[in-house]
């Protein structure tokens, strides 16, 4: 009890905690995705595969929706809104979650296509196409998470 | 920027690799609690091994550069309480880890014999599943301490 007496949390840091959360887990999410289509890319069965889709379906999407709320709340309750104009670690921040929200749905309708195909014994490319996509928004959050603790001007 | 921005950007990059580490042990040890043949975990244990470097390294970087910014801030001394409680952690972090890797590499060594019963009974089981979780819980407390800084 005298631990959480102590913490005193005030909104932006809950807000702040929420951002970083979803962010840990859609990273996660998508370098458990990249990881398990690269490994599986020769493999004839798709079982790493689609273990690559669904982390991308049930781990990074739920975590990139958290994470973008975060920010959007961070963004509030620091009245970032009212700056004159944005830093440049907001622009990087702001342009590579909503660019990367948008490649992980197309990541996601893509594999769909794939399991599907897969499923019925066809081409496997679609599902790696969406591994392909998971993999370039590994790089892409890496910059964000850097400009993120960095905060260049 | 300055030398404390950069700092600050590896640490966090650090606790980002250390949390995707747990990510994707946690996918693979809800996965594996759902398999169902031997060839299906061996086929899913091979994306483990990316795991541990991303987790080692991020745990030793993040100590290294967190261990830097305490020395040069002007706002927080090394010995205050919210960071000696994280040295703390992060021990206990490492340690329950470590427990946790244990315990699923030698079920990963016992995969590659034929013993497929034997294996998919200590992926149900829940020794494993409440090493991991200990090491999560460790990480979020982790998290928590980083962020609001109790007592500072």
């Amino acid at each position: 009890m005298t631990v959480v007496a102590i913490i005193r949390p005030d909104s932006i840091n809950v807000a702040l905690l929420v951002h970083v959360f979803g962010a840990m887990v859609l990273v996660g999410g998508l370098v458990t995705a990249a990881t398990a289509s690269l490994v599986g890319w020769r493999d004839q069965g798709v079982t790493l595969q689609r273990f690559s889709y669904k982390t991308l379906l049930f781990v990074a999407l739920p975590g990139w929706i958290v994470m973008r709320g975060g920010a959007q709340w961070v963004f509030s309750k620091e009245h970032l809104g009212d700056l004159p104009s944005d830093p440049t670690w907001i622009g990087i921040g702001l342009g590579t979650s909503d660019a990367g929200g948008i490649l992980l749905l197309i990541a996601l309708v893509v594999g769909a296509f794939g399991l599907r195909r897969a499923r019925n014994g066809g081409s496997t490319v679609l599902l790696k196409a969406g591994g392909v996509i998971a993999t370039v928004l590994v790089a892409v959050y890496v910059i964000a998470v850097w400009a993120m603790g960095a905060k260049p001007s | 920027m300055t030398f404390y921005d950069w700092m600050l950007a590896l640490h966090l990059i650090a606790v980002f690799a250390i949390a995707s580490a747990l990510v994707l042990y946690s996918a693979l040890v809800v996965s594996g609690r759902r398999m169902t043949t031997l060839e299906e975990t061996r086929t899913l244990f091979r994306i483990a091994p990316v795991g541990g470097p991303l987790i080692g390294a991020g745990m030793g970087l993040a100590l290294v550069f967190g261990i830097v910014l305490a020395l040069k801030s002007s706002e927080f001394k090394i010995w205050d309480g919210w960071i000696i409680a994280a040295f703390v952690l992060w021990a206990l972090l490492a340690e329950v880890g470590r427990r946790s890797g244990v315990y699923y590499t030698a079920v990963q060594k016992l995969a590659e014999s034929d013993a497929e019963q034997e294996v998919l009974t200590r992926l149900r089981a829940s020794t494993g599943a409440l090493l991991h979780v200990a090491t999560v819980a460790l990480f979020v407390l982790l998290l928590l301490d980083m962020l609001f800084k109790p007592g500072a």
